[in-house]
């Protein structure tokens, strides 16, 4: 018989978020996720509030109390998101920045606008925007997501308080299809002495330039000491433009937080979904795992849901509506589905709002607005009620309401 | 700015370009202008059938005679834009077995090849071909990109010494003594970039209206009545091929009866309801779910399948007044030479109007008789024997890895696109990636087609298919914009990435559900959490960088 | 709609060109299955799951049968499988996009042919080096003979063939008088695959053992290779062959109750997954809806994890890889966590990287160097964790894992055969 605790749904930043707040609390904890977690797919930057009604904010810890009925902050509350940063900071320390000021970091995309972020792994530090450091940016002909010459040019049209050029070189060796992770790895072993091969090509272009940024391809496994070599060989600070999906910080901050979930004694099973339940009283009693073909139950006292949105397909849809897979909760949506968007691609779509409706203790509640379950709490992108891509907020809701539920469940098992 | 031309071509779509065509092979200096992208119109807005005629064999056989001919003529002259994957007539359970009788009788009296299959045999050719079919008939229906098509029209005039010129509106028509001598039209944004927002007069000694449904709007210019009456037209299209072959159903005319494989998809279609503009109509959930759910019953997996996006056309059907068809469906899809001369009393101007795709070179050949018997001109038409360009010596290369360095299914589609440009195309020295996964697009591919296009994206899009497939731009359209950099400046290129962006997102919002609404929502926090691009300072404006984080000293 | 009116017809039942096109609708092509794709960090001429996959697929025509090469490159290690968000049946496109390359592309009267064949028919080698193994050892030790396999068969000599073991666990198990518990209720059939006959029968009496400990008649019946070579190799005749036969036997044994574990987890992933991917057998989908991993079941229907807690085996410190079809059939973390409470002993993972080995991939002269820069980053885990032992559910992980460390590499199921059986 498999029991546990606590039993987390979901391995991506709000499940695992959650998963290690539970077991700090000293739950025995074990946490299934359909997948590899989709960390991977994200830009590893961690937003917390970018914008608010559109306005661009410098600091989302302002703002967090204006935030309408409903939203996942506003349930949790600011302190939550506070708690979440900190767990964040404590695991993730060594790897990240930001945890210095309240403020938003400026960081450049590779597309050459700026967005706001409130932590960014290391790598990406000296890129800021807000830092006057002359910057050269390389791109490579082969990565054809990051055209360093065009960024440079848009950063210089966004009126950066810095000079910014941009060249393309060719990455020796690989190609033309050759996947990030190839790069990762030649850097990371430095084959055939790459790094220098590297510098060599981008010395030319250099001038007074004292950063250099690349795409973020510089290491998998080490990427400290690619940039270190990089940095020291150019005699500038080296930096990662990150993007993704795919994306190499999304992986490495993955790698570190499960390391995290292994040490704190969660018990982690990957690749099999939860597809049903059984529930008494008004609580679940045992979920049940698809291995294959059999459905297996999987016991705990308490279990929380952080499945991911649309795109982490924890919210799913059809041409009749829109579902939460699991436990068929209750999701929110017009009826005609021609009002779950706008004309504007950029316009302000409900379809990105689409999630669970929770109460303050992170409950699904059903259409009439009842908790569905005494002991199922749903953290991350199941939520509903925010626009995590136009706010740029998806990270900072993760960790909030991973942490907030994780506790919560730990507290009452 | 002026100039003369001898015919002046409005519209650039497949009659337009046949007609440019077919004029500049008999030696006749002509001008095409095109408001938009050639195929802007109904030519880009159609399911890319290429009939054998089978569709018209019960109801017009004239037209079905017309098109088994041309059928016949483009697989020889078009062979890198049609795709010979055959059709099929299917009979359902519920459908006649005396309309079935009569489907096959036409074919036959109008020499179109069919052959009358069994549900198994169909179900051989076809799969997934509902499990109850009755039985069906076999005709050589293909398919055909338009796009392609009427490039290689446009590109043929023009090695004839004919002017082509897209993006270039016309603004007015020059009527002078009760004679149409020419028009003035709009220089936009486009391949010629540099003499954008110009107003160019030109002068021609006769001038054709190949303007399809916005043909009113040209005869009003000249003060003439032409009652085109559009017809709006639903299209659906699928992630992947469903079936490999056309696939109707065998009844008397009706909605959603038709699935066409195109390149890498289906297109479902579809409905016929007239609509007083062709720009302006409503584009509505009901008609995509009619599609889908009636072709289900002949294509089960269609109910489950992912569609990437709609698209509506409008169809310039025309009839004379006095007929008085109440429903577009019984309007003839013959098509019409006006003659403004003898109808208007107004010299100078001729109207092409109603026809159909397949036959534009038939209709083409036509108008170009009627203009050059105005004009005194006596060469007479090639436009049947001599192939297209891009369709000379085509064969399928096979050694794409040796070649050009490309995976073989990359390269393989390269070459499908391409035909015998493939060559001169796809050698290149420098590394060249793949752009849109998709459909296999390479960098040199865009590049080629960049050279034609200007800055606009679109107009890539549809040369290369770029954006085309499962992601609709998701991934690739920010890659198609920094091909525009460093020959023109960020802000074009930015400016024309949110055009290809926003285009795609009118056809793919109303396939929002299931797998597409997935990647929306991936799309969505790919371009406005990862990128920002919906809250970019440098349209939005520059922030107090002061006020933010700077690093940790 | 039913699923018969889903699916397309059988037109050619013995065919293998099924249309998977309608596969690539899952995709939303966000690449996390390439960067789970150990042969693409390693090698760049492998363009990596999602273009061999959705992306090849969605691009055919009808007409259309070139397959790129680059197909023949991928391990089957199934590891996009278990990355992708979208459930796009990778995997399957990769076992049928190879089979068909190997139909259309590759010379039957090739060196390459010949050798993967060889590779793929492991049992038959066997069957007949068993009847001799010291000879056999002898033989297949021999330097010159491997030199004359990388030559002429382009099987790399830089890997030492696995020994035969002087006693098959067929021949033990009959030996012994066949199963020593006899129940009604619980029942398994035994899915030893070749390895654990012929190479490592100790796997296979653990086994016995184990489930005898807990009560249950063990059958072993006549079975053939589970066909995982085969599909790797785009052999999918010899693998449809081995397939027929093995359902048809197990599928009588499942009619009377017995529920099917393996030792090895290749060989449970061909049963419950490949099979009803490419085969349609009667009988396929009762097999795979019956098949376990040996822990998992023990796990699911026995109290296996508390028996565990404190037990005190016989066993060094190890050192645990996750073979990556474990992984696929989210059993990467079982051993260590059924482990991890045992007395005086430590389980250490040694990370998620893949072996690089892949079953007979690495066994090709020209994957050979790629076969082991994929093994780097497992062979310096293996260093770093405490003990000299490794331990693994998959017979060529082991062979890999054997082959980078000089480690002698146990089973779990040899562990808990000495936690709890006398």
């Amino acid at each position: 018989m498999i029991e546990s605790d606590v039993l987390v749904i979901g391995g991506g930043l709000a499940g695992a978020t959650a998963a290690l707040s539970a077991a700090r609390e000293g739950a025995d904890v074990r946490l299934v996720s359909h997948k590899e977690s989709t960390l991977r797919n994200a830009s590893g930057l961690i937003d917390v509030l970018g914008y608010h009604d559109g306005d661009l904010l410098a600091d989302p810890f302002s703002t967090l109390d204006n935030l309408p009925e409903g939203h996942p902050y506003e349930r949790v509350g600011a302190e939550a998101v506070e708690d979440g940063l900190a767990l964040f900071d404590e695991v993730l320390g060594d790897l990240y920045a930001g945890s210095h000021t309240e403020k938003n970091a400026l960081v450049p995309t590779t597309g050459g606008a700026v967005k706001p972020t409130a932590r960014y792994p290391k790598t990406v530090a000296p890129g800021l925007a807000s830092d006057t450091n002359e910057m050269l940016l390389v791109g490579f002909e082969t990565l054809t997501d990051f055209d360093a010459p065009l960024a440079a040019e848009h950063l210089e049209n966004a009126g950066v308080p810095f000079e910014v050029r941009g060249v393309t070189a060719r990455f020796p060796m690989l190609r033309a299809d050759a996947k990030i992770t190839r790069y990762a790895k030649v850097l990371d072993t430095n084959e055939k002495g790459i790094r220098s091969q590297l510098v060599e090509a981008i010395k030319p272009h250099l001038g007074d330039a004292e950063r250099v940024g690349f795409p973020a391809v510089l290491g998998h496994d080490h990427p400290e000491k690619v940039r270190e070599a990089l940095g020291r060989e150019l005699g500038a600070e080296v930096f990662e433009v990150p993007s993704g999906p795919p994306s190499l910080p999304g992986m490495r901050l993955e790698n570190t937080l499960f390391a995290a979930l292994r040490e704190a004694g969660v018990t982690i099973e990957t690749g099999n979904p939860v597809v049903d339940f059984e529930d008494s009283n008004g609580r679940i009693d045992h979920v049940k795992v698809k291995r294959t073909h059999q459905h297996v139950p999987y016991f705990a006292n308490e279990f929380v849901l952080a499945t991911g949105g649309l795109v982490g397909k924890g919210i799913t849809s059809s041409r009749e509506g829109v579902r939460e897979p699991v436990f068929d909760l209750h999701i929110p949506h017009p009826e005609n589905r021609y009002d779950w968007f706008e004309d504007d691609a950029f316009g302000d779509h409900p379809f990105a709002r689409f999630g669970v409706a929770v109460d303050t203790d992170l409950r699904p509640r059903d259409s009439a607005g009842a908790v569905e379950f005494e002991n199922l709490r749903a953290a991350g992108g199941v939520l509903g009620g925010a626009d995590f891509a136009a706010e740029k907020s998806g990270s900072g809701i993760s960790l909030a309401t991973g942490q907030f539920a994780g506790k919560r469940a730990a507290q009452q098992s | 700015m002026a100039s003369q031309t001898a015919v002046l071509v409005i519209g650039g779509g497949s009659t337009g370009c046949g007609i440019a065509r077919d004029l500049a092979m008999r030696g006749v200096d002509v001008t095409l202008v095109e408001q938009g992208n050639l195929t802007h119109g109904t030519t880009g807005r159609m399911h890319g059938l290429l009939h054998s005629g089978g569709r018209y064999a019960v109801s017009d056989q004239k037209s079905a005679r017309e098109c088994i001919e041309e059928n016949r003529i483009l697989r020889d002259i078009a062979a890198h834009c049609v795709e010979e994957t055959g059709g099929l007539f299917v009979k359902r359970p519920e459908d006649t077995e005396e309309y079935f009788q009569k489907k096959l009788d036409g074919c036959r009296a109008c020499d179109i090849p069919a052959e009358v299959l069994t549900a198994q045999e169909a179900r051989e050719v076809e799969p997934y071909l509902a499990p109850d079919i009755a039985k069906a008939i076999w005709v050589p229906d293909g398919a055909v990109d338009p796009f392609r098509l009427c490039v290689a029209n446009a590109a043929s005039a023009e090695q004839h010494g004919g002017r082509v010129l897209t993006h270039a509106p016309v603004t007015d028509l020059l009527v002078e003594a009760g004679e149409v001598v020419g028009a003035k039209i709009r220089h936009e944004p486009g391949p010629r970039n540099d003499s954008a927002g110009e107003i160019e007069t030109i002068y021609a000694d006769h001038v054709v209206n190949a303007t399809g449904a916005w043909a009113g709007r040209l005869g009003d210019m000249a003060g003439v009545d032409i009652e085109v009456r559009p017809s709006k037209g639903v299209m659906t299209i699928m992630n992947v091929r469903q079936v490999d072959t056309v696939v109707n159903r065998c009844r008397p005319k009706g909605d959603a009866d038709i699935v066409v494989p195109h390149e890498t998809t289906c297109i479902l279609g579809t409905t016929d309801e007239e609509v007083r503009d062709p720009e302006k109509y409503p584009e509505e959930q009901w008609e995509v779910d009619l599609v889908i759910d009636e072709l289900t019953k002949l294509v089960p997996i269609l109910g489950e399948a992912r569609t990437i996006r709609s698209f509506w056309g409008v169809r310039p059907l025309y009839e004379p007044p006095e007929v008085g068809s109440a429903d577009p469906t019984d309007i003839t899809r013959d098509f019409f030479l006006l003659d403004h001369a003898e109808r208007d009393g107004l010299p100078g101007m001729t109207s092409i109007v109603g026809g159909k795709f397949t036959t534009y070179r038939m209709m083409a050949e036509s108008i170009s008789d009627h203009v050059c018997g105005k004009l005194g001109v006596r060469a007479s038409c090639e436009t049947a024997q001599v192939p297209l360009p891009g369709s000379e010596d085509f064969s399928v290369l096979h050694d794409y890895m040796d070649e050009f360095g490309l995976r073989s299914p990359v390269g393989r589609r390269s070459v499908q696109r391409l035909g015998s440009r493939a060559d001169d195309v796809l050698k290149t020295d420098a590394p060249n990636p793949v752009l849109c996964e998709c459909e296999g697009v390479t960098r040199a591919e865009v590049q080629d087609a960049l050279t034609h296009s200007g800055t606009d994206l679109n107009a890539v899009r549809i040369r290369t298919r770029a954006s085309m497939g499962n992601c609709q731009g998701g991934f690739c359209c920010q890659r198609l914009a920094s091909e525009l950099h460093p020959d023109h400046d960020e802000e074009t290129a930015r400016t024309s990435l949110d055009e290809l962006y926003q285009e795609r997102w009118k056809g793919e919002r109303h396939a929002l559900w299931g797998e597409q609404l997935s990647q929306a929502a991936l799309n969505h926090a790919l371009h406005a959490a990862t990128l920002n691009r919906d809250g970019d300072p440098a349209k939005a404006g520059t922030p107090d960088w002061n006020a933010f984080d700077g690093g940790e000293l | 709609m039913s699923d018969s009116e889903k699916f397309p017809i059988d037109v050619f039942p013995e065919a293998e060109d099924m249309d998977l096109r309608p596969g690539a609708d899952s995709c939303y092509k966000c690449s996390t299955c390439d960067t789970s794709c150990p042969v693409a960090e390693v090698d760049d001429d492998f363009p990596g799951p999602k273009f061999q996959g959705p992306e090849q697929w969605r691009l055919k025509r009808k007409e259309d049968v070139s397959v790129d090469e680059s197909v023949m490159k991928c391990s089957n290690c199934m590891r996009c499988d278990g990355a992708c968000p979208a459930e796009v049946p990778l995997s399957q496109m990769h076992n049928t996009a190879r089979g068909e390359y190997v139909r259309e592309e590759m010379s039957m009267l090739s060196r390459e042919y010949w050798r993967n064949r060889i590779l793929a028919n492991y049992g038959t080698l066997a069957r007949v080096g068993s009847k001799v193994p010291r000879l056999t050892n002898a033989i297949m030790g021999n330097s010159v003979v491997q030199r004359v396999n990388e030559k002429f068969l382009g099987i790399t000599a830089e890997r030492e063939f696995p020994d035969f073991a002087t006693e098959t666990f067929v021949e033990w198990f009959e030996a012994r008088g066949g199963a020593k518990v006899q129940s009604d209720e619980k029942r398994v059939a035994y899915f030893h695959g070749d390895y654990a006959n012929y190479n490592t029968p100790e796997v296979a009496k653990a086994l016995v053992r184990v489930f005898e400990h807990y009560g249950y008649e063990v059958a072993v019946p006549d079975q053939r290779c589970s066909g995982t070579p085969m599909f790797a190799n785009g052999m999918l005749d010899d693998a449809r062959r081995a397939a027929k036969f093995n359902v048809e036997i197990f599928h009588d044994l499942v009619s009377e109750g017995y529920d099917i574990v393996c030792s090895c987890t290749s060989c449970s992933m061909a049963l419950r997954q490949e099979y009803p991917e490419l085969f349609s057998f009667d009988g396929t989908a009762e097999v795979a809806a019956h098949t376990y991993e040996a822990l998992e079941y023990l796990r699911i229907y026995e109290d296996v994890e508390g028996d565990l807690k404190g037990a005190n085996p016989d066993v060094p410190d190890l050192a645990y890889h996750a073979p990556c079809h474990a992984r696929n059939q989210g059993l990467d973390g079982q051993a260590v966590n059924l482990f991890a409470d045992l007395d005086g002993v430590s389980v250490t993972d040694v990370g998620d990287s893949c072996s690089g080995i892949s079953g007979t991939y690495g066994w090709k002269e020209e994957n050979y160097d790629t076969s082991m820069k994929i093994g780097e980053e497992m062979f310096e885990h293996m260093d770093d964790a405490p003990g000299e032992t490794g331990l693994t559910e998959c017979p060529t992980c082991a062979m890999q894992m054997g082959h980078g460390s000089g480690y002698e590499i146990r089973h779990p199921l040899e562990v808990v055969e000495s936690a709890l059986v006398e």
